[in-house]
């Protein structure tokens, strides 16, 4: 693609001399940081009560203190938490172009429009992966921190092939999202939509709709309504798909067809 | 010689509203073509369609000779461009913007960053972050993106926007510098007539969308009106005195009397001699050209004269 390169080159240095990576990682590790402290309640609840983490008076739901829940929090935490945080990331990348007033300097340049998008998606994908591989080291960290007791080997590769494949079709559903921060100028256009969805997928998981509904998926394979693999055949992972590329064909058509006001 | 910009009867409309208005313009190159209009009159709409920006409902514009298409890849590397406000990424320095730029367009010497750093007097800004420019060194560095890649076309809206007097004055010897040395053409929105009277050599003047005039700088001086401005101890009693004589003599609202006969234009001994034999001696009388301001609100029909 026409410069893509340089472009590419462009679009890291923006993001690198901004403040939103720093932030977007501390917003990010809180997942491992209070999936570690629900170990330390689900492994000593009375101590919990002492140490005043938790009311005297609350119920500690099921669940034990292991390796395998730990990163099965992980992966729901991607999940819920990456629908949110990611949707920032790509509404920052494309919106602040909007809010900035900086978009008509790239829309009459020898530079495709095309190779600067694409750039834009390249580093919302790999700003977002480093944050899922920041989630699972910092758990890996705060799992030995607590002294989980030792898993096999398997636990592990099982709890990160899900954390990946969960991280996956959550950035996955970021395409949408930067089609609605394009076509909606701005911040707003698609946080709004980000919370909407959000809502949706909880309802739609709730009436037992949510294989089918896009925003759901992530949440359901990483075992939020209980085992993932029962729940979710091939269907569901290719409605992800579709939208995802829905979302890229949309945003490319947008960008090349729209005006530019 | 291929014109620089040519546009044919473009048309851009939104809803009911008509932004342009079969606008066919030509402009030559080489050429300093000012384009004047009031606020809203559509000349940022015009700049954003010959940049591809967004796609006209009728007509056409060719750009160095390719049509327009929104998205199209030419002629944008002979292009240099200002539209509205200078905008950059506030936390880049001046220096990192100008590098973003210059990498989005292949082929740039890697030195031109701080050529045009030093041409558009950026040096003691070169490592400040834009989010923290003032309005005219925001300017400056809107221009110097423009004017990096030593473009073979500039067009600018509103160049002097935010500068002081001094900057206004060295951006219109740049500008006609790179005109008269190099065949730059450049084609700049303003809505100040006086402004850009002073650089261009055309001046095309927009009103509610639609090309309402056309001239050269020296057909300009030509169409300003003249008359004559009088002052004298008693203006009402003076001017009520030339009223009687038949002249259409009438106080200004800066307490001057001011009489728009070609006869009493031609002749302002004449009006001096009837003033004194009226009791009303002038104190001052002057032939005075009309602004450059009331000339271009009497042609949008912004005055009451």
């Amino acid at each position: 693609m026409n410069n893509l390169s340089q472009s590419l080159w462009v679009e890291f240095l923006k993001a690198r001399r901004s403040k939103m990576p720093v932030l977007t990682a501390l917003g990010f590790s809180l997942a491992p940081i209070v999936g570690g402290l629900f170990m330390i309640i689900l492994r000593d609840p009375e101590f919990a009560r002492r140490a005043g983490l938790i009311s005297a008076k609350a119920q500690i739901a099921a669940g034990s203190a292991d390796w395998q829940t730990y990163l099965g929090l992980l992966a729901q935490a991607e999940a819920i938490g990456g629908i949110i945080l990611f949707g920032l990331i790509a509404t920052w990348v494309f919106g602040r172009e909007f809010a900035d007033r900086t978009v008509k300097d790239w829309l009459a340049l020898p530079t495709a429009r095309a190779a600067i998008v694409a750039s834009k998606l390249i580093v919302v994908a790999a700003w977002t992966l480093a944050l899922s591989a920041l989630n699972f080291g910092i758990g890996l960290i705060i799992g030995n921190a607590v002294a989980l007791a030792p898993a096999p080997i398997e636990i592990f590769w099982r709890g990160g092939i899900t954390l990946a494949i969960t991280a996956l079709l959550t950035i996955a559903l970021v395409t949408p999202i930067v089609f609605f921060a394009s076509a909606g100028r701005g911040y707003l256009p698609p946080m709004g939509i980000t919370i909407l969805l959000i809502i949706f997928a909880q309802i739609l998981a709730a009436m037992g709709w949510g294989e089918y509904f896009p925003w759901s998926v992530p949440a359901l394979f990483a075992g939020v309504a209980g085992e993932h693999t029962a729940q979710l055949g091939a269907s569901s992972f290719v409605i992800v798909a579709l939208t995802s590329v829905a979302g890229i064909i949309a945003t490319f058509v947008w960008w090349e067809r729209a005006d530019q006001q | 010689m291929i014109p620089a910009i040519e546009t044919n009867n473009l048309v851009k409309r939104y809803g009911d509203v008509t932004a342009v208005d079969d606008l066919s313009l030509c402009v030559a190159t080489g050429e300093i073509y000012a384009f004047l209009g009031l606020n809203g009159a559509g000349k940022t709409t015009t700049i954003r369609m010959l940049l591809g920006m967004i796609t006209p409902t009728a007509g056409e514009a060719i750009v160095l000779g390719a049509r327009i298409r929104a998205g199209e890849k030419q002629p944008w590397d002979a292009i240099g461009y200002l539209v509205e406000t200078p905008n950059a990424y506030p936390e880049l320095t001046v220096r990192e913007n100008l590098d973003a730029i210059r990498r989005l367009r292949p082929g740039t010497d890697a030195r031109a960053v701080e050529r045009v750093i030093e041409n558009l007097g950026l040096r003691a800004y070169a490592d400040r972050r834009a989010g923290t420019l003032s309005l005219g060194n925001a300017q400056r560095l809107g221009l110097a993106k423009a004017l990096m890649h030593a473009p073979r076309l500039l067009i600018l809206d509103e160049p002097a926007n935010g500068l002081d007097p001094a900057g206004i004055v060295e951006i219109r010897k740049l500008l006609r510098g790179l005109a008269d040395e190099q065949g730059v053409t450049v084609f700049m929105a303003s809505h100040i007539l006086g402004e850009v009277a002073r650089l261009a050599q055309r001046i095309g003047i927009i009103h509610r969308g639609r090309l309402i005039q056309e001239l050269n700088v020296d057909e300009l001086e030509r169409n300003r009106r003249q008359r004559l401005v009088i002052r004298a101890r008693d203006n009402r009693a003076a001017c009520a005195a030339l009223v009687a004589s038949g002249f259409f003599a009438s106080v200004t609202q800066d307490d001057l009397i001011a009489v728009d006969d070609a006869r009493a234009i031609e002749n302002p001994d004449d009006i001096a001699t009837r003033l004194v034999n009226a009791g009303h001696p002038p104190t001052m009388l002057n032939i005075a050209q009309e602004d450059l301001e009331h000339y271009f609100l009497r042609l949008v029909g912004m005055t009451n004269e």
